[in-house]
């Protein structure tokens, strides 16, 4: 090798090993910027992880940001994040006061279709299986009294536990259980602002007409409540749908800028909520000049999936849903 | 293996030119060289495919085809995960302190497992010209590369190839460091493919950035030098059976090959006296882009699939 070529491939070298060595120091302290800037933590009220997710310091690395949970949701309620959230950029977040999980899915796909288990299913499944034991249990005890009566105590008729059992079907409660599962956030109420509190009502449609999040009513829960007890609670069956007198329940998703209601006292997060009464009730306290006072309460069953936050009516939710994981 | 082997060799003697291919047709350098000069088979098809990937993903989301989910850091055809490779290499270096590889699904492995070993059959870089996204852009600008030029007399700035093999462990040693996907954030591939998916955002801007850099400064910056994902791709297809190969006796040394080829280095048995045996297999770096088949005017580099002739 002559000196002319030497001194070129030195050179070549030096050039390349600064290439790098400054292409990572600048990728690294971009990097520790945009970790003072941002943060390593970007949740907030409006940034919620999807159903399961991990810790957030090992979401922001687990997720590889494909988006399936984005396309598999059939509520259209994940997407992903732009890189103005710094690090977390292009993971998926759910912004419940735009659309929220609203639970109308056929069973947490979003959780099943993680590749990473950064949504991790497991808990729910866990949730499911502890659902159809119980399930089997009661179907069981349920069989054995029927038998009891038709073959006298103590006979069994030779079947199977659920052999004959004509309506044996785990599925709903098994899918219901896991949905109650879910713990993305916990959901808060913001007393100051909340139309409840103040003893108001409420008529007309929560959100403005340019609103593109899509409502879908609740499913009737067991505990429906049928009667007004005592006056206390505010009436539920009687507004489901009362604007185009439709049935109690209906099915088919719309935009929620095309419902109305119309409440004494504001009440649309305790009738819409899909998880129902174990996650929120309206408490009433009768105050010491015998008026009622009323404030909607959260309780351990909520998810956090945050359709309370997209129907509540006043101008800043009154409602928030801080994440959980 | 081959190929480090057969670079050590005594080199076959060069032909003279009776001996050359355009002399046994009767024809005149120029004339010969000129041949193929307007086929374009393989590139069509390749780009057909490029195109036609992208389209399956966005349709498969807009129109819910079910098909082709998800982007090309993780998708689901048709109920199977594919998984990339270096994201893996990623998470996995993170997960080694943090132990989150316990919650990774059976999905994931398997994905991985179809990922490897697809491309350790089809050949690793074969992705970068047949599925990558950016790899079609760049292909594009240096198209207009070549055009400025010419025109405006851009010089272009080369680097030590092996580069890449230090970015390769620096974006590991980054994530590790940072425990976030530092790598992911910046991936082109990865904001392509979600940009045509899930709608455009800011981080576009990175693309135009690059495509600039690459524009004016230095050509294909980031295939070549940068792109650990093509690194790890040449890495899993080292020993592939799908390969470019080089017949000799077909050989007229008009260098064609060279000048249209990305990655010249792994043709460097095209060149006149170097050739060491009569058949050659391009190396690793090869990414199966067609440029030098549809060009080479005697035929003598083709797709072949090793061992395939001893099948049948």
């Amino acid at each position: 090798m002559n000196q002319k070529s030497t001194e070129i491939s030195r050179r070549n070298f030096l050039k390349s090993g600064a290439v790098v060595a400054g292409s990572l120091v600048a990728i690294g302290a971009g990097v520790g910027i945009v970790k003072t800037v941002t943060g390593n933590d970007v949740r907030n009220k409006n940034f919620l992880r999807p159903p399961g997710a991990a810790k957030e310091k090992d979401f922001v690395y687990g997720c590889i940001k494909c988006g399936l949970c984005v396309q598999i949701c059939p509520v259209h309620a994940i997407r992903l994040a732009g890189i103005n959230k710094g690090l977390s950029y292009s993971t998926p977040y759910i912004d419940p006061r735009s659309q929220p999980c609203d639970f109308s899915c056929d069973s947490l796909q979003c959780v099943e279709t993680c590749p990473t288990g950064v949504l991790d299913f497991r808990q729910f499944k866990h949730a499911g299986t502890e659902a159809i034991i119980a399930y089997e249990e009661e179907r069981k005890a349920e069989r054995q009294q029927q038998n009891d009566s038709i073959h006298g105590v103590g006979m069994h008729d030779g079947k199977g536990p659920h052999g004959a059992d004509k309506g044996y079907n785990p599925f709903p409660i098994q899918i219901a259980a896991m949905k109650e599962a879910v713990r993305m956030g916990t959901a808060k109420l913001i007393p100051e602002t909340c139309l409840a509190v103040q003893g108001k009502g409420f008529t007309g449609t929560p959100r403005d007409q340019d609103f593109k999040g899509v409502y879908r009513s609740p499913a009737p829960t067991t505990t429906e409540i049928t009667e007004q007890e005592g006056g206390d609670r505010p009436r539920r069956h009687q507004q489901r749908g009362n604007a185009s007198g439709e049935q109690i329940y209906e099915k088919q998703a719309s935009p929620l800028r095309n419902k109305t209601f119309a409440r004494d006292i504001c009440n649309l997060c305790v009738t819409e909520c899909p998880i129902g009464e174990k996650a929120i009730v309206m408490s009433a306290e009768t105050m010491a000049d015998g008026t009622l006072h009323y404030s909607p309460q959260v309780l351990d069953g909520c998810t956090g999936c945050g359709v309370c936050v997209m129907v509540c009516p006043t101008a800043e939710a009154s409602i928030i849903v801080l994440p959980n994981n | 293996m081959i190929f480090k082997k057969s670079k050590d060799k005594e080199p076959l003697p060069a032909k003279p030119v009776g001996q050359l291919p355009h002399a046994q047709e009767g024809l005149s350098y120029n004339e010969w060289r000129n041949k193929r000069r307007y086929n374009h088979k393989w590139r069509n098809i390749r780009w057909a495919v490029v195109i036609g990937l992208s389209l399956l993903f966005m349709l498969s989301f807009m129109l819910d085809l079910s098909i082709l989910e998800g982007s090309l850091s993780g998708s689901r055809l048709v109920g199977f995960y594919l998984i990339d490779p270096f994201n893996t290499l990623q998470l996995l270096s993170i997960s080694s302190r943090t132990g989150f590889i316990a919650l990774l699904t059976m999905n994931f492995w398997i994905g991985l497992m179809i990922i490897v070993g697809f491309y350790a059959i089809m050949g690793g870089r074969t992705y970068c010209s047949w599925i990558c996204p950016y790899h079609f852009i760049a292909e594009w600008v240096d198209k207009l590369r070549g055009y400025m030029e010419k025109k405006y007399k851009i010089k272009n700035h080369t680097f030590n190839r092996s580069l890449r093999y230090v970015f390769w462990v620096g974006f590991i040693l980054l994530a590790f460091a940072t425990s976030s996907l530092v790598f992911e954030v910046i991936n082109p591939v990865g904001i392509i493919s979600r940009a045509l998916i899930y709608g455009p955002g800011l981080i576009l801007l990175w693309i135009v950035a690059l495509v600039l850099f690459e524009l004016l400064y230095s050509k294909r910056f980031w295939c070549s030098y940068v792109c650990p994902i093509g690194t790890t791709m040449a890495m899993v297809g080292k020993a592939s059976p799908m390969v470019v190969q080089f017949d000799y006796e077909k050989c007229g040394y008009c260098g064609e090959c060279q000048k249209v080829c990305e990655v010249p280095h792994v043709l460097w048995f095209t060149k006149r006296g170097k050739a060491t045996q009569k058949i050659h297999t391009a190396g690793a770096d090869c990414t199966r882009c067609g440029y030098c088949v549809d060009r080479c005017p005697g035929k003598a580099l083709t797709y072949s699939f090793k061992g395939i002739d001893k099948l049948t």
